[in-house]
Formats: C-alpha cells, structure tokens, sequence
C-alpha cells in the first residue's frame, strides 16, 4: 500500500466515522417539541449539587419547590399548599396531597425533611449551603404538614424555599438514597411537570411531558435544553427555527429579532446596576454631599436608552421595583451637572479630584460599556476616574480581603431590602463600604420580625437615609431578553428562571 | 533505530511531566475558585469554610505532591463543578473533538494535496496564483470570523446547514471547514514550494531525460522526496488542529473537549483543566513522536543518528 493509498484510505474511513453518531434534528422542530438554547450545559442533575441558573433552569422543570415566585414578585403556592408561623421561628407549611414523584413514590412531609436534611449536612458539601442555611431544623408533624424551624426570626424564609436557593427543590427520599452519591446527579426524579429522558453531555438535555403533573399537564410534550455559549450562533439558530428559545440576547439584536419568524421577549431583571462608594477607605467619597455630587452627574436615563436600548428598568434606590418594601414615590436623584459641580466646590472640590474604580467586566449585560459611559459623565465634572478592571478569580480576592476601592460596581440581586441592603450596607459585613449606626439599627429591624408592617416601617426610614446619604448611586434593574419563534408562547421571569409550566406552542 | 525510539519517548515522558508541573502552579496563579462556586452574597467566613473543606488553604507543595501521586495512579481528582472524576469528564467528550479533527484534517489534506500538486506542476498559471490566493486568505481569517460567517451563509440566509451541535454529516460540515482552512493552506503552500524545489533537482531532470511520464515523475519520485517537510508540518498541525478545535466548538456549540476546557478555565475548575491539558500533552506528544519516527522512516540518513 503507498501513501496514496493510505491518503484514500484513511479520508474514507473519516468520512465513515462521521456518518455514525446521534440524531439531532437538523431544522424545523416537531410540532410538539420544543428546543432551548442557554449559554451553558447543566453540570449535574442534583438540584444540591451545582452552583449555576443554567443548570437550575432545567431542574425546576423536573422538580418542585414548596413555594414558587409569580410573576408580581409574591410567593404562590407550589408543593405547599399554605404557611403560617405558629411562633416567630417556626414556618409551618400545609402540603398538597396524594402527589407522586414520577418513579409513584409519594411526596410528604418526610420528603421535605429528607431534601434540607440532606443538603444541610455539612458533609454533603452543597455549593448554595448558605442560601439554605438559615433552616435550623426541619420537623414532621404529619405526613402533610411540616414545621421549618430557625434560630431567630427570619422573616426571608421564602426565599430560602423557592426554585432560585437551589437546593430547595424536593427530591424523592428512597430513590435519592438508594441512588448513592450521584444516582440522582444522572437520572433525576422529582414530582415536575417533566419527565428526564437523557442527558448528552454538552450537546443537551431531553425532557417529556408528566401527563400526572398536580398543576395540570404541561402543553408542549417535549423539551430539549441545548447549551451555545456563541451569542450570534445562538441566534442563526432561532432564525433558522432549530430553536425555539434563545436567552441572553445583546440590545442591538432586538430589532432584527424583532420581525420575520421570530419575536422578542423581555422583563427587567432582579439583577441591580449600581456604584457602591467605598467610605471606608479615605478618599473625598467619605464626604456626602461628594456622594450627591456624583449622583446627580451622571444621566442613567441617556445611558439606558442608548446603550440597552431603553429596556430594562429605572431604580431609584438599590432594590428591584418589585421587591419587599419598594415605594414607588421613591425618585432617583435628576441629572443636573450644575448642581454637581456645585456641591463639589462645597466639599473643597472645585477642581474635581482623582478615583479609581474597581470591577470585573463582561460578567453582566453591557456592564463595561456603562462604566464607561459613567466615567465619562463624572469626567464632565471634573471628577477623573482610573478604572481597574479584574478578571473574576482576582475580583474574588480582592473583594474577600474587603480590598475594593473608589467606585465599585459589583452587580447585586434580591428583591427583599435585607437580601440587598443588609449585605451591602450594613456595618462589618464583607460587602459593605459604608456604616452608619442608625441605619444598622433600621437595617437590625426589619430582620428580626416577622410582621410585615414593623419590617415595611424600618425599611421605609432606612431608604430615607439611604436616599440623602447616597452611599451609592443606583442605575437600573438590566433587562433580560429572550428570542422567541413566532410559534412559541413564553413568559420571561425577574430572576431569569426559565419556566415552562404555561408554555403552549401554537 | 531502537536506540532512537527510546531517547525520544523517554523525551516524551519528560515533556508531559514537565506540562503537568507548569499547568498545575500557572491555573493557580489567579487565585482559588472558591468564591466563584458560593452564591455572591456568601460571608467571609463561610468563604473560607468551604476553602478548607477543598483543600486550597494547604501549602501549594502538598497539593501538588498530592496531585502527582494520584495522577500517576490514573487519577486526576474530581472537578470542582461537576463533582465528578475531571478525566472521566475529558475522555467523555473526546471522541467528539477526534472526530471533527479528524474530518478536518482530511478534509485539509484531499484539498491541499491535489492543488499544490497543479500548482506546483503548473507554475505561474491561474491555477498556481488562485491556490496562492486562496491559501493566503485561510491563513488570514481568524478562524472565529470564519466560522460565523459560514453560519450567518449557510444557516441564516439560506438555511441550508444546521448552526450547531452534532449528529448528522450536516452537523460537521462547518465546523471542519471553519477548523480546516488554516491548516489546508499552510500544508497548500509548503507541499508546492518543496515540490517546485524538487522539480528543479539533477535527479528530476534525469528521470525526464530518460523519458518518463510527468505523472511518473511526480508521483513516483518528486511527491516522495517533497513529502518530508510536509510531514513534519501535517504532524504540528494535528496539534493544532486538536487546539484550534477550541475556537470552533466553541462557534459551533459542538460537544468536545475544547468547550469543556473553556469553561473550565473560566470557572478556575482546576482538576478539570489539569486533567485537559496532561491528556492534549500525550496526545500531542504522542503525534511528535510518531511524526519522528515516520520521519526516520521515510528518510534513512536519520536513522543511524
């Protein structure tokens, strides 16, 4: 045999080779199925077991919280039927009855137990342990009924309980048990509107409809999650209809998206754009009315309309519009550079003065592009700004070390003022560049009943505070935004859960 | 020979040792990835917690001796993300990665072989200057722009191939385009200057003397002789095919181990990245070796050294 020989030989064999594998639908999907395309593959099927949205996106279509979030931002019932707290550091919840996992074994009160049990235990090493942690204990009192104890009272219990604290999806006892360390990790089980079928690693995740679910059964048969990370692949897919729904579409594309076979789908996210000050440190930003001073200086109005394209959502303070607590007489300090450079001079700044900034960039929507845009609007008033931008592994470090100086952008979600204002104001805690007694006491307050209108009271003050104090200067809430197939009826989420209980294609 | 063979595989042995040293201290330059596994709003102390219950507050030393030990026992530890064995996840994806590299080489190798071979024998023609042009421009385009615009062509306006995945033929036609070009150019434009260069020698001008056919004396003496050189370069650019399937998986969401490895850098899963880039070494190491030894065997001289 020459090389020639061994040339033909061995280009056939390839071709070959390449013929053999899988059946990915190559175009148009069926008419019962529909496709997903997210920036990630799942990295396990164990609800307790990964640390990522994309993963959880389609675990809470094969599990079921005890509470769900709907689409005003309050708590509906999931696999809890009701809650009360018998005492301030007990949530006691009513479960539905006569639900089955999809391997028939039953949902009760000891499923609940067995799930927190489980990703509680310090050994089991859940990476979302401490949105969880909270739970002291978890206690049957009948096969429907069980009571979730705390050490102290906490009123953001639900939040530990729903679909995004991760591990609180509720997993079967037997199967999970009898599974070993990652039998659930390869083939779960829960009691959602969908069935696991298979699980290609980085190529896609298949699910089918659970003719049984409790909340009716689900419209599209067939689900298919695909990782692309590529934004522009991602789209050419939508477009050529091989997918039904794309997430994490960039502003300039909504136009484009915006016609033909396909439609655009957006909400404002959890997510909160905004400068923290470091006052920590000595610097001019130690000086409130400088904190004012770069408030007014820079127009979020402008940058929103032209570098997201107007979407997303205007905030006032550092809270979501939707949160616990959000007033909507709350406004935003104007856009009046005069009045800026004013309360500049007042502080001894006539000239402006030198700060640097600190954050990753490329980790949310745009984030760079409106730093930027900031650092030229602050430039405006004489305020000069050196940006530092770190690469993630860095940003961690320095932020563990409370190394963060200037400016700060680290991104924050929450749509409760203690999940946001606490960890980012209040005194001593490892996100937080600012102390003021009297707004810990407020801050102290509303964490510690369980009553909504002592808690609405004490977050109230404390915005008033916040407000004149500006310890940061608050954007906007960023959009997410969704490419759709005409044929698809979908509606996004605030926390960017992606949920098909509703979905229909028509 | 034999002596030959030893030197250079107890060479490759120490050129892996050596990757696995440098991959180890270098992903760890950037710091621990504890952080990056927690939910954002985690507390310093529970921070640190976890970065005991992992390990990362031991001396860099032990980790690494520890490291060592288990790697040559087959193990490579369990990736921090997937909490599963990091090699088990590497092989898992690799038949995918060999299989679009492979397409690609071929492909590469059936159009660069036949046009050097025209344009070597048909010098200064418009064949000749076409393959030129043709191979300046796949060594010129990034292949990230490539492979977008075979996507935006071929899948958005004519709908004609699937963007992404694997599966079908239909799948690996792109991908393997995007990942050829570059190697189909530089092998295009080497196996013609060494064929021209062949051509011009006493023994080529002979062999015409004696009356043999063109093709006899291409095929038969001048391909051979061009080969060599050509041999070495094809060796180097599995390896970077194998490298640049990094890029085109990525474009083309395609299931191999080129994605994994992204991904693994930026979420700082070392054991992960460890066991991707110990096993990209072998198999790299593994190709010199063979292209060493192919190299011996199609030239004798180098056999005695």
């Amino acid at each position: 045999m020459d090389r020639r020989q061994v040339l033909l030989l061995s280009s056939l064999s390839v071709i070959g080779f390449s013929s053999v594998g899988g059946t990915t639908a190559a175009v148009a999907q069926a008419a019962d199925t529909v496709v997903i395309a997210q920036a990630a593959d799942a990295y396990s099927m164990d609800p307790a077991k990964h640390s990522a949205y994309p993963t959880a996106n389609i675990l809470f279509n094969i599990f079921d919280p005890l509470v769900t979030l709907g689409a005003d931002g309050k708590f509906q019932p999931a696999l809890a039927l009701s809650w009360s707290n018998p005492d301030p550091n007990t949530w006691r919840f009513k479960l539905r009855e006569g639900i089955k996992f999809h391997n028939g074994e039953a949902f009760d009160a000891n499923a609940v137990k067995y799930t927190f049990d489980r990703a509680l235990d310090p050994a089991f090493k859940a990476p979302y342990y401490s949105r969880i942690s909270a739970i002291k204990s978890v206690e049957v009192v009948d096969p429907s009924t069980v009571d979730i104890k705390t050490e102290k009272p906490f009123p953001t219990m639900l939040y530990a309980l729903y679909e995004a604290a991760f591990p609180a999806l509720i997993v079967p006892p037997k199967y999970t048990a009898d599974g070993g360390t990652d039998g659930l990790a390869r083939k779960p089980i829960g009691t959602g509107p969908y069935r696991f079928v298979e699980w290609v690693k980085d190529d896609r995740v298949v699910l089918e409809a659970n003719p049984e679910y409790w909340g009716g059964a689900p419209k599209i048969k067939k689900v298919t999650f695909r990782p692309i990370k590529e934004t522009r692949t991602r789209i050419a897919e939508v477009k050529s209809g091989g997918v039904d729904l794309i997430a994490d579409v960039p502003p300039e594309d909504v136009p484009g998206l915006n016609r033909g076979e396909t439609k655009i789908a957006t909400t404002p996210s959890d997510i909160l754009y905004f400068f923290a000050f470091d006052t920590l440190k000595p610097s001019p930003l130690q000086d409130k009315r400088v904190r004012q001073a770069l408030n007014y200086a820079v127009d979020v109005n402008a940058i929103q309309k032209s570098i997201l394209g107007g979407l997303g959502e205007r905030i006032a303070l550092t809270l979501p519009r939707t949160a616990f607590g959000y007033d909507p007489s709350w406004k935003p300090y104007p856009y009046d550079p005069a009045k800026a450079k004013a309360l500049l001079a007042e502080a001894g700044f006539p000239q402006g003065f030198t700060i640097p900034l600190n954050s990753r960039q490329g980790r949310y929507l745009k984030d760079k592009e409106i730093m930027e845009a900031t650092i030229g609007y602050l430039g405006k008033v004489g305020v000069k700004v050196e940006a530092k931008y770190m690469e993630h592994g860095v940003w961690a470090q320095v932020s563990e070390k409370k190394g963060r100086e200037g400016l700060i952008f680290p991104g924050w979600s929450g749509t409760d003022p203690d999940l946001v204002w606490y960890p980012l104001l209040h005194t001593g805690e490892y996100q937080s560049y600012y102390s003021n007694p009297r707004l810990d006491a407020l801050l102290e307050k509303g964490r510690s009943t369980l009553v909504e209108g002592e808690r609405l009271v004490a977050y109230s003050e404390a915005a008033a505070i916040i407000q004149e104090e500006a310890p940061h200067l608050p954007m906007l809430q960023p959009p997410l935004v969704y490419g759709l197939t005409k044929r698809f009826t979908w509606t996004p989420r605030i926390d960017s859960m992606i949920d098909l209980r509703k979905a229909e294609l028509n | 020979m034999l002596r030959y063979v030893i030197g250079r595989l107890l060479y490759a042995a120490a050129v892996v040792v050596g990757v696995s040293v440098a991959v180890f201290f270098l992903v760890r330059l950037g710091g621990d990835p504890t952080a990056l596994f927690l939910p954002p709003e985690t507390s310093a102390a529970e921070i640190a917690r976890v970065r005991h219950q992992m390990g990362f507050d031991r001396p860099i030393l032990i980790q690494y001796l520890e490291f060592a030990s288990n790697a040559l026992h087959g193990d490579f530890g369990q990736s921090l993300r997937y909490q599963q064995p990091a090699m088990h996840l590497v092989l898992e994806r690799f038949p995918a990665t060999l299989q679009l590299s492979a397409a690609a080489l071929s492909l590469s190798l059936v159009v660069s072989v036949p046009l050097a071979i025209l344009a070597a024998t048909h010098r200064g023609s418009a064949i000749d200057r076409s393959g030129l042009l043709l191979s300046l421009i796949g060594q010129s385009f990034p292949t990230f722009w490539l492979g977008i615009m075979l996507i935006l062509i071929f899948s958005e306006m004519l709908g004609l191939l699937p963007p992404s995945g694997r599966g079908t033929w239909q799948h690996l036609v792109m991908p393997a385009v995007a990942l050829a070009a570059y190697s189909t150019a530089i092998i295009t434009r080497l196996l013609r200057s060494s064929l021209i260069e062949v051509l011009q020698t006493d023994y080529i001008r002979t062999a015409r003397g004696k009356g043999l056919s063109e093709r006899a004396i291409v095929f038969g003496h001048a391909l051979r002789n061009a080969a060599i050189p050509t041999l070495t370069v094809i060796g180097l650019q599995v390896g970077a095919l194998l490298g640049g399937a990094v890029i085109t998986e990525e474009i083309f969401a395609y299931p191999g181990v080129g994605r994994l490895a992204i991904q693994a850098i930026s979420n700082r899963d070392f054991t992960l990245v460890q066991a991707f880039v110990v096993l990209m070494a072998a198999l790299i190491v593994t190709i010199n070796l063979a292209v060493d030894v192919g190299y011996a065997l199609l030239d004798p001289r180098l056999r005695t050294r």
